[in-house]
């Protein structure tokens, strides 16, 4: 298991938005799900670009550049052109602000 | 809410979009497109809200995303973008028989024999004339099935939910500048149910004519094949030629569940000013199998990649193309599989045909994903060049991330032999003749798969192409 | 310059100009150089900094991303190379790979983007033959370098890479044939590189007069390279009337280096151009390769082979253009790939109006040995004369099926079987072309890789 990094402050990240974030050399995308925080790699499964451009509909974050569709609680392709999941992070809200789990 | 009160709503004068020319037209928005544009369409529909929503969206995807760089010329497309007819409103309401359909209309369709094919051959009959299906058909053995074969805005105004579960999920608006425009600006096209275990003995077929010069035709189709169904769905298109250019882009979304058989054919046969960049996709699950036969014969630039996502194990996926390019005519056409599973299998057969200026290029992506282990996947283009003039062009895309995949891709060019042509001549035949036989023999791989209706058809077509075409 | 708000905005910085990289080294360079050349770099510069880095989004560089793959800022230039011109003082991995060869007609070894010896058999110099380093040749030989060096094969338009070749060169070789000479013996160039986290510049032209014969074995080597090193080349060959020319590029770099190669070949003619490109080592390898077809009767053969472990990363990139009527190419390039190796081949045959009769023929098949292992292939074509016999394949599989027959029909064991389905595979490539000893080096070392395997 990787080590905890501190990505963000509580309030970079509100309800409803993303946030993209570095851990180590990976890019991160942060999600706010109704206040609950979920954290998934920063690349979609289908051309590789960057989902942090996209934006969040529930829990579904949908891709800005071809429209594909992942559920962020899970990394699970939910909509074409994906097909293949992305990577998913453990997320931590602790007193000083948001951590992300590397790998 | 009804139409009329609809209009009036929008404080539109009835009269002034009643034109008294050789067609009258119920309503039509101004040329061009705006967010008016879109509100209007979604008015005359009387549509959710949501839907509303969706499209004006896809408005701001449209706007968002650029021209598309590759494929044919699109040079010309922004300025006929700006001047063509998004909406056109032939009539009141759609007819369930031929004697609800105004009588020029009904005779632009006579002309083109679907009535007549619609007794001999066919299960269900759908016709688009301009914006709107103006007639919608399913025989009563197939309905008493279960079967759903409706316009697409009857579609979504009778079965709401199993409409908004499927919608937008094979083809987002996202996915590409011209699903956002027709993801904005659709109507008409065809809602298509298929039961579970119902196989459909005859085909199903909607043909879409664009009648008034500066149109933009944007049907919307959505199929479902629930698990274990069978069956068969054409798609014919013409359109009478103007100087001005004209414009057709339709999004077909097509799912394929558990152990369905679906075959997708399109006969498009659009005049040559006409631009037809469409999208069309299918979903296929486990054990089901997807084909697309698609016959491009007409338009000035033609854009369709016919594609299958197989996401099911044991899931296959078929594209048979043919193209024809005559004078002029650019088809940039080919298909696109993407296996996703285990033993997936999935086979592209494509043949063009370039004649005089004419220019046709495939143009493919065959991907196997990680975890698709012991896909098969098999590619042959063969392309023919009539004259000197002619161009053909291949580009396969063909990205292996699976060891345990075996993939081959084979594509030809070749000319009309002499050889060939003085022997036929030699047995009688003309020039032309000659030179028909043998296209007909090289495309026969595809007409054969045709109902003998449609085989003829193109046959005839391919005649009439053909003269003229040596010397 | 001034924008629509009547701020001024300052131009945007050249890409890939860094601390290296610049017009200074330029200057250096050419500091005693004749006119022509100083302006020539001066000029490829210029060119180098009006061009933006090839991404992604160009089709030609889709599958390799240069922001990932290589750091132009941090390589350093290399130090003047100590090595003296002597056998003894060779690097020992220099000399083995040059006593494993067939006796040559010629032969030119270097360090370091420096050429350390040069010896051509007299019989051939008495004939006219001139086979030098290119620092040499352009003493000896200006008016002949002057109108053909990075001008009609490869002027720094062609590309990024290209124009940064032709500013930044420092050495390389020319050779020259006269008009039917034959060599009879290939010529044989061998570098080795030592330094790392540096950049390399090299060229190579090579003029073949009218029925000439030349057969040129270009081989590179080095250790691993515990930094990223640039190792750049560029191959202009023009093959004359009638004449014949077989060119061989063997790389055999470590990791660490990043292998960038420009080659193109202009047949006139009647003439026989062709080429093999060997890619075993480097961690990113990048090949672009024109052979344009400019007379009636010319004929190009284009091979390839490569082999991939680790996180080998080999980007092919092919051209044919076929300029002329009767006019022939046929281009096969095969690769097997473990480990988490990927292969890139896009390659084009372009059959330009009136070039009848043409052959062209374009095969790319791969192996992949391992899970991880990726190919991606996109032969095209585009053709604009409609009586010509044009046809390519590409094909990517396993080894399982083919090596169980093996295993079955021989009574070899799973490995050595395998060994045997993946050189004989290969095999087909190496046996297209005369090689003598250097097929079996070749070999030799996929078999080593395949032991490590």
């Amino acid at each position: 298991m990787g080590e905890w990094v501190r990505v963000a402050a509580l309030e970079d990240c509100p309800p409803g938005s993303l946030r993209s974030v570095m851990v180590g050399s990976v890019p991160v995308v942060l999600c706010n799900v109704d206040g609950a925080l979920y954290a998934v790699e920063d690349r979609c499964s289908h051309e590789e670009l960057p989902l942090s451009d996209g934006e969040l509909e529930g829990p579904i974050l949908v891709c800005q550049y071809h429209g594909a569709r992942f559920d962020v609680t899970s990394g699970a392709p939910r909509g074409l052109p994906a097909v293949r999941p992305i990577r998913t992070f453990a997320v931590e809200i602790r007193d000083d602000g948001i951590y992300i789990q590397g790998t | 809410m009804p139409q009329n009160e609809t209009i009036q709503s929008l404080g539109l004068d009835e009269y002034k979009y009643h034109f008294v020319d050789d067609t009258k037209y119920l309503f039509r928005t101004e040329p061009g497109l705006s967010e008016e544009v879109v509100r209007q369409i979604s008015a005359q529909k009387g549509e959710p809200e949501w839907m509303l929503q969706f499209r004006l969206k896809a408005l701001e995807i449209y706007r968002s995303k650029p021209m598309p760089k590759w494929g044919g010329d699109l040079s010309g497309l922004e300025a006929v973008l700006d001047q063509i007819y998004y909406y056109v409103r032939p009539q009141e309401k759609m007819g369930h028989s031929w004697d609800e359909v105004p009588e020029n209309i009904k005779r632009t369709f006579e002309r083109l024999g679907i009535p007549e094919a619609e007794q001999k051959i066919l299960a269900g009959v759908g016709a688009q004339y301009e914006s709107e299906m103006v007639y919608h058909s399913l025989k009563k053995e197939w309905e008493e099935q279960g079967v759903i074969f409706e316009s697409i805005e009857d579609g979504l105004r009778k079965y709401p939910d199993l409409f908004r579960k499927y919608f937008g999920t094979v083809v987002p608006p996202h996915d590409n500048k011209f699903a956002a425009l027709n993801s904005a600006v659709w109507s008409g096209g065809s809602f298509v149910y298929i039961p579970k275990g119902v196989e459909l003995k005859t085909p199903l077929q909607a043909y879409f004519r664009v009648n008034m010069e500066r149109m933009g035709q944007f049907e919307r189709t959505l199929i479902i094949a629930d698990e274990g169904s069978r069956a068969h769905y054409i798609e014919g298109c013409t359109a009478p030629v103007y100087s001005t250019e004209s414009f057709h882009s339709g999004v077909i979304e097509i799912i394929v569940h558990r152990n369905a058989h679906f075959r997708y054919t399109t006969i498009q046969n659009w005049s040559t000013n006409m631009y037809n960049l469409v999208t069309q996709r299918a979903l296929v699950h486990e054990n089901a199998h997807m084909e697309w036969l698609d016959g491009n014969l007409g338009s000035k630039l033609t854009m369709k990649y016919p594609s299958c996502y197989l996401v099911g194990e044991g899931a296959h996926g078929e594209i048979l193309s043919i193209a024809y390019a005559g004078d002029g005519q650019h088809q940039d056409t080919g298909g696109k599989i993407i296996h996703a599973a285990p033993r997936t299998t999935s086979s592209i057969v494509s043949k063009s045909i370039s004649k005089g200026t004419g220019r046709a290029s495939y143009r493919g992506l065959l991907k196997v994903h990680k975890g698709a282990t012991q896909a098969r996947a098999n590619v042959e283009c063969d392309a023919l060049l009539i004259n000197e003039t002619s161009r053909t062009d291949t580009y396969p895309y063909i990205e292996i991330e699976e060891r345990d995949a075996n993939v081959g891709h084979e594509a030809t060019v070749s000319k009309v032999g002499d050889e060939q042509l003085f022997y036929l001549m030699s047995r009688g035949l003309s020039e032309d003749e000659a030179m028909a036989l043998i296209v007909r023999g090289f495309i026969e791989p595809i007409a054969k798969e045709l109902p003998l209706e449609y085989a003829v058809e193109l046959n005839r077509l391919i005649e009439l192409e053909m003269e003229g075409s040596v010397g | 310059m001034t924008n629509e708000f009547g701020f001024t905005t300052l131009p945007q910085a050249p890409e890939g100009v860094t601390s290296t990289l610049n017009r200074g080294m330029v200057e250096t360079l050419s500091a005693f150089e004749p006119a022509w050349l100083r302006e020539r770099r001066f000029r490829a510069w210029e060119v180098y900094e009006s061009l933006p880095l090839p991404t992604t989004r160009l089709e030609e560089w889709r599958y390799t991303d240069l922001r990932k793959k290589l750091d132009l800022g941090a390589l350093a230039w290399p130090a003047k190379t100590q090595c003296a011109d002597d056998w003894e003082a060779c690097p020992e991995a220099l000399r083995r790979a040059m006593e494993e060869d067939d006796p040559s007609a010629g032969r030119i070894w270097g360090v370091d983007g420096q050429i350390v010896h040069v010896d051509l058999e007299p019989r051939l110099q008495e004939k006219g033959v001139v086979f030098t380093s290119l620092r040499e040749a352009v003493q000896r030989f200006p008016r002949l370098l002057e109108e053909h060096l990075a001008t009609q094969a490869l002027p720094p338009e062609r590309g990024k890479f290209e124009a940064l070749n032709a500013a930044l060169w420092t050495d390389g070789v020319f050779l020259y044939v006269p008009r039917g000479v034959d060599l009879e013996l290939p010529v044989r160039v061998t570098r080795w590189v030592a330094q790392a986290g540096v950049a390399f510049f090299s060229r190579t032209l090579i003029i073949a007069e009218a029925g000439s014969r030349i057969s040129f074995m270009d081989e590179i080597l080095s250790h691993d390279l515990e930094a990223q090193t640039l190792v750049s080349r560029a191959v202009e060959i023009l093959a004359r009337e009638g004449s014949q020319v077989h060119y061989v590029g063997l790389q055999r770099l470590g990791k660490g280096a990043f292998f960038q190669a420009s080659q193109r070949t202009l047949a006139q003619r009647d003439a026989t151009l062709d080429t093999l490109n060997i890619g075993l080592g480097a961690t990113t390898t990048r090949v672009d390769l024109n052979a344009s077809l400019l007379g009636p009767g010319a004929s190009s053969e284009m091979l390839g082979l490569y082999f991939g472990e680790g996180d080998q990363h080999f980007d092919h990139n092919t051209s044919q253009d076929h300029l002329a009527p009767h006019t022939t190419s046929d281009l096969l390039y095969k690769g097997a790939l473990d480990g988490r190796s990927r292969a890139v081949f896009r390659g084009i045959i372009r059959v330009h109006p009136g070039a009848q009769k043409t052959d062209a023929y374009q095969k790319n098949r791969n192996l992949l040995l391992s899970p991880e292992a990726r190919a991606d292939s996109l032969p095209n074509l585009e053709i604009q004369a409609d009586d010509v016999k044009c046809s390519h394949g590409a094909s990517v599989g396993n080894l399982d099926a083919e090596a169980r027959f093996y295993l079955m029909s021989r009574g070899l064991d799973r490995e050595q079987a395998e060994r045997l389905v993946v050189l004989g595979f290969l095999g087909e490539v190496l046996a297209r072309m005369p090689l003598g000893s250097l097929g079996q080096k070749v070999t030799r070392v996929i078999e080593e890789k395949l032991k490590k395997v």
